[in-house]
């Protein structure tokens, strides 16, 4: 139980008064043996039982304080030839440059459900935390995700203008029903990682992994997740059937029940996709080929070439949202049986396959145009390139530590959403030009 | 204590040992009492405390105390603990705390990102006895008072 006691600026001692109550005072200890000496005033009695904090803030000039960190231990105390000898046999602490502040509050989860259960039996109803309700919506929904649909929707409407067909009104039901099913499933997700443990062995959770933590935290129970989730996918569902009775009955709802199915099944027994290995690929094809080919079909009553080549960059964007996700969850979701892609490689393989999907997704794009399958505007997508060099190396110097890696988790979202608002910009650009021109 | 930016506060377990916990102290003059929060989070001190009220808060460390003369006081006391309302029952100290941490509205208005963290317990400290040694120097006896 060695401490650097160098290490912290204050050195507090405790015991228990005769009258019933803590005494402590400040005092100076030096390490001997298998504990301390401790500087004891003559004018105490020794005690048996001893406690001892060393404790550290840095003060910050404009007020507050940084830095902080603190070790408490509990033992026995003996005295010796005039010394006061403390052995401890218990110690606790912590440190914020060791373990971040929101991994130290992660890790007391339980201590909090634990005492909040408490308190409801003993008051005799309900004490549960709480957060303003458009506060907790946007937690539960994970909300700015839904940029991950509104790109694939973009660039499936978009290359159906480069086609010659663009009807306002159903794009913005397209969005409204692809959004809504994206809504449902986050929160589907969020209800199963709960129930099979794969959220609550995450303590290291980020903005962008580790899930909306609302059943973990008492914020929402399972069942009001499930009922919200199948709202969501029920107004969802109903938009794409008016879709389809308006514009194509039979392939806009095979398009919406692979998508749908795939949502669902992404984590939901029996087929679990993501915990097998195969929610990447499900990821990839669901917000690229089904909501691409959906949102162009529903514009223009065909599926084409264009729009077929035109989902595959985005899906494979968003596949890599998941998949650089993954990074800091890996050891909880290996612990938790969730097998991720991640999971199985190590990290002389991620980085690589990072690299050759990013590479893909854009000389997709450039293929597209080479082959007369998108018009040259489109190359306008390239244009991140820079943005994902950098992202690359962020990820590659980050790695493995979660929460150094939050700045390269969010930069790897900016380039799949940049590069597919860039990419559907191509294709609406190039529509207006030609009604321009002629 | 309506300068010093931490405070030793130690509270008995059931056990009968000293669990003691470094918190940042908030005194309010107008009521004659030491407030601490303590977030759901960390509430095994407050079960404690419910168990058993008698505490000790330390105030030391010359860094850790913004005053041109120092020194060491100790607080023995009785606590109490309010609970009822998680969520805004400790806004009030809010004004006392902004003191101490002046950057600490703007980790409030992102409560979102810690939900759990900020249902907050107010530990409400009655004085019984004060001791205090001056210049913090432990080797003579300390004044004292007592309530």
């Amino acid at each position: 139980m060695s401490v650097e006691i160098e290490q912290f600026s204050d050195t507090v001692v405790s015991y228990l008064d005769d009258d019933g109550y803590p005494l402590s005072l400040s005092t100076k200890v030096s390490p001997s043996g298998d504990g301390y000496i401790v500087e004891w005033p003559s004018y105490l009695k020794a005690p048996k039982r001893l406690t001892m904090l060393f404790n550290h803030i840095t003060p910050i000039s404009t007020g507050g304080y940084t830095d902080r960190r603190y070790i408490m231990m509990k033992g026995v105390a003996e005295q010796k030839d005039n010394q006061l000898f403390f052995k401890p046999q218990k110690l606790y602490g912590w440190d914020e440059k060791r373990k971040p502040f929101f991994q130290y509050c992660e890790e007391r989860v339980p201590q909090a459900r634990a005492y909040l259960t408490e308190l409801s039996r003993s008051v005799g109803r309900p004490v549960k935390p709480r957060l303003p309700m458009w506060q907790l919506l946007f937690r539960a929904t994970r909300f700015p995700f839904l940029t991950a649909t509104v790109a694939p929707v973009l660039i499936g409407v978009g290359s159906a203008a480069y086609l010659g067909f663009f009807d306002p009104l159903l794009f913005l039901l397209t969005l409204v029903g692809a959004s809504l099913i994206h809504l449902g499933l986050n929160m589907t997700n969020d209800y199963f990682d709960t129930k099979l443990g794969a959220d609550t062995a995450n303590i290291t959770p980020t903005p962008f992994s580790g899930g909306s933590r609302i059943i973990l935290y008492g914020l929402m129970t399972p069942r009001q997740v499930a009922s919200i989730a199948t709202l969501f996918y029920a107004l969802g569902i109903a938009i794409g059937i008016y879709l389809a009775v308006l514009r194509g009955l039979i392939p806009i709802l095979s398009i919406m029940t692979a998508g749908v199915l795939i949502s669902v099944a992404y984590t939901a027994p029996p087929v679990k996709l993501a915990y097998r290995g195969l929610g990447e690929i499900a990821v990839g094809i669901g917000f690229g080929p089904i909501i691409v080919l959906g949102s162009h079909y529903v514009q223009a009553q065909t599926f084409s070439v264009q729009a077929l080549l035109a989902s595959i960059p985005i899906g494979v964007l968003i596949l890599l949202i998941l998949y650089v996700n993954e990074i800091p969850d890996a050891p909880y979701d290996a612990a938790a049986g969730k097998r991720t892609l991640i999971t199985k490689l190590n990290e002389r393989q991620v980085i690589p396959l990072y690299k050759l999907l990013l590479a893909a997704s854009y000389a997709v794009v450039v293929l597209s145009v080479l082959l007369g399958f998108a018009p040259p505007t489109v190359l306008l997508a390239l244009l991140t390139i820079p943005m994902a060099y950098k992202t690359v190396k962020a990820v590659r110097q980050t790695y493995g530590n979660t929460y150094l890696m939050i700045p390269a988790l969010a930069s790897n979202i900016q380039v799949a959403t940049f590069t597919g608002m860039l990419h559907a910009s191509g294709f609406f650009l190039w529509a207006v030009l030609m009604h321009f021109i002629g | 204590m309506e300068n010093s930016l931490v405070a030793a506060l130690s509270v008995v377990t059931p056990s009968g040992h000293v669990s003691t916990h470094p918190m940042l102290p908030l005194y309010s003059r107008e009521r004659k009492k030491l407030y601490l929060t303590s977030s759901v989070l960390f509430s095994k001190k407050v079960e404690y405390i419910k168990k058993n009220p008698k505490v000790g808060v330390l105030f030391s460390g010359r860094q850790f105390i913004k005053t041109p003369a120092y020194a060491v006081v100790h607080v023995k006391g009785d606590a109490k603990v309010y609970e009822d309302n998680l969520h805004e029952g400790w806004q009030w100290l809010v004004d006392l705390w902004r003191k101490k941490e002046p950057y600490i509205e703007s980790f409030i208005k992102q409560r979102v990102a810690l939900p759990l963290f900020w249902e907050r317990i107010v530990i409400e400290i009655t004085p019984r006895e004060i001791l205090v040694w001056d210049e913090g120097d432990v080797s003579s006896e300390p004044r004292m008072w007592r309530g």
